[in-house]
């Protein structure tokens, strides 16, 4: 048994608003502001949830419910798919040392699920770095497909937290002033925090889960192969499941964090595949920052917000185009009806994903 | 038709574990984290030289994850300079593993980590049943479910191998539950020990892991 997956409601908390169409607005508008965080003496552009409270937990705690206020009435049976970088290391970090963290590493899914009333089940968790969220869609996507499920909740959640800030930061990854991808002066990316949540059912809706695939990019743990060929592959793998040519992609949503290496990769990569040109590029990292084990739902819930809109929104940061990437994002909104849109992600640690939507007509 | 190749279980004492390495590569695994370093050491003792190159997909979970890393993160990040060394931070993203154990096994081609929220129950039921699902896609042509834990005081690697082309030698066939009689096993972190047991006796009925919270996930397995 193989049956179609489709994609249905979705909720999404992030910098740029507290629901996915409050964020497609954002993003029409060209908003793109940030805030800092500090890490020692130095300060890094950070995106944080639109929220004035300050306990992490209480934090937490709306947003979850926040975004399953956007998701509608869901059967607390309801398989969730959790996906994290971090889960509660955020909150750890809040509590005097010595520092402890729970004997089973994900049992802050079980807060999470309780937070959607989704515990009815124990959640499933997925720590795959950046790409986590796919991993977790692929996965819930496999099982609906087989008949083994009905419905699914994919969740990503990366909340506030010094340990990851740091760790990029001791790698130098993060840009000390702000993202902008594809372009010749990008110098880092910039982080973020994100809940969003998306609904997969056997139900039609008008978005199908066309194809989505993971794979590995072993050049390094830090960044991927500057040829691209590994990402290249992936994308063709992607499309080949979706039983579609490069030149059907209407749109791709870019990994582009504005990582000098990462973007190089990701454009070299979408040369090898897109020969006859590529179509509009977007990334929406530079809007509300690269949020790591959720950026995978949140910009799927961010994108599928601006196309049910018709739009396509400009990609923040994008100034000036570098020639050694000879491609060049969306500099301008513009309204168009996608029917097929591929999204990317190159993920920290190797992990690669790719996932493409169909608007079903 | 999905087959069991491998059933197997590795104990290591922290300390041992270099040993263990170099023992089987020839070389240390130089600063890599010690669950990346039991993924490759399970890995390779379930992959025979000549399918390390075949499309091959990584699904492993964990109770533990990168803990004592992370705690170590947490120190130098919160207590120490607030500026971690880079190693030390790499060590909490357990995704990495996937790219040490590549060199050795070549036909990786996707891999994922599945933390557990429980410190009592696995998902072997979800690992089984998506490795099942790709298999007879033809995603892939071998699958290596893992259960890696890494406590202060032992590592624990469990590993079920499975493929969709039999090398002859498979000892049972994985299978969505049928309503036959079965012998039923709990998801548990150990759950390959019962596997190799299981294999270890005289054919008999098959072996059941059904998980309750997930009933169309159960699945069996039957001696070939």
């Amino acid at each position: 048994m193989r049956r179609p997956v489709y994609l249905g409601a979705s909720g999404l908390v992030c910098a740029r608003g507290h629901t996915p169409a409050v964020v497609s607005t954002a993003l029409r508008a060209g908003e793109c502001s940030s805030s800092w965080r500090l890490h020692g003496n130095r300060r890094f552009p950070w995106f944080a949830l639109p929220l004035d409270e300050t306990d992490w937990l209480e934090r937490a705690a709306w947003a979850v419910r926040q975004v399953g206020e956007s998701l509608g009435p869901l059967a607390s049976a309801t398989p969730l798919f959790v996906a994290s970088s971090s889960f509660q290391v955020g909150l750890c970090e809040t509590r005097p040392p010595p520092y402890e963290l729970p004997v089973a590493n994900a049992s802050f899914s079980r807060q999470l699920a309780t937070w959607l009333r989704l515990d009815e089940i124990p959640p499933y968790s997925f720590s795959n770095a950046c790409i986590s969220g796919f991993s977790a869609i692929d996965a819930a996507r496999s099982l609906i497909a087989a008949g083994q499920i009905d419905e699914a909740v994919v969740l990503g959640c990366e909340l506030a937290n010094a340990s990851t800030l740091a760790g990029f930061a001791a790698l130098e990854l993060l840009s000390p002033t702000a993202c902008r991808p594809f372009d010749r002066d990008r110098d880092g990316l910039v982080l973020g925090e994100a809940v969003a949540a998306i609904r997969l059912s056997a139900t039609p809706t008008p978005w199908r889960l066309a194809a989505v695939r993971t794979g590995i990019d072993a050049w390094s743990i830090t960044g991927p192969d500057p040829d691209g060929s590994p990402i290249a592959e992936l994308l063709g793998e992607c499309l080949h499941e979706a039983g579609l040519q490069a030149s059907d992609i209407d749109l791709i949503k870019l990994q582009a964090a504005g990582s000098p290496g990462t973007d190089l990769a990701e454009a070299n990569a979408l040369r090898q595949i897109f020969t006859t040109g590529t179509p509009p590029l977007l990334s929406l990292k530079s809007a509300f920052g690269h949020t790591l084990g959720a950026s995978g739902v949140a910009e799927l819930a961010a994108l599928l917000a601006c196309l049910d809109d018709r739009q396509i929104p400009a990609t923040a940061g994008f100034v000036t185009p570098d020639p050694q990437l000879a491609l060049q994002p969306t500099t301008a909104g513009r309204q168009q009806t996608v029917r097929h849109a591929l999204l990317n992600l190159i993920g920290f640690g190797g992990g690669l994903g790719c996932l493409i939507v169909a608007h079903e007509r | 038709m999905i087959h069991l190749d491998t059933a197997l279980s590795q104990q290591f004492v922290p300390a041992d574990l270099p040993t263990a390495v170099r023992s089987l590569l020839g070389k240390p695994l130089r600063r890599a984290p010690a669950l990346a370093q039991l993924a490759v050491l399970g890995a390779l003792a379930c992959l025979p030289a000549e399918r390390r190159g075949r499309p091959t997909a990584l699904l492993w979970q964990s109770t533990s994850g990168p803990r004592l890393e992370t705690l170590e993160l947490l120190d130098e990040v919160c207590q120490g300079s607030g500026e971690p060394l880079p190693f030390t931070f790499l060590a909490t993203v357990p995704a990495s593993a996937a790219v040490q154990l590549h060199p050795f096994v070549p036909g990786l081609r996707t891999a994922s980590t599945l933390p557990l929220e429980s410190e009592q129950a696995a998902n072997w039921h979800l690992l089984l049943s998506i490795a099942a699902n790709w298999l007879n896609e033809g995603r892939y042509e071998q699958v290596l479910c893992a259960h890696l834990d890494h406590w202060s005081d032992s590592l624990n690697g469990h590993w079920l191998a499975l493929s969709a082309t039999t090398s002859g030698s498979a000892p049972a066939t994985l299978r969505a539950a049928t309503g036959e009689a079965a012998i039923q096993l709990a998801d548990t972190p150990d759950f390959p020990v019962a596997v190799a047991r299981w294999l270890a006796e005289a054919p008999g009925q098959p072996l059941r892991l059904h998980s309750p919270a997930a009933p169309g996930l159960a699945v069996e397995f039957a001696r070939t």
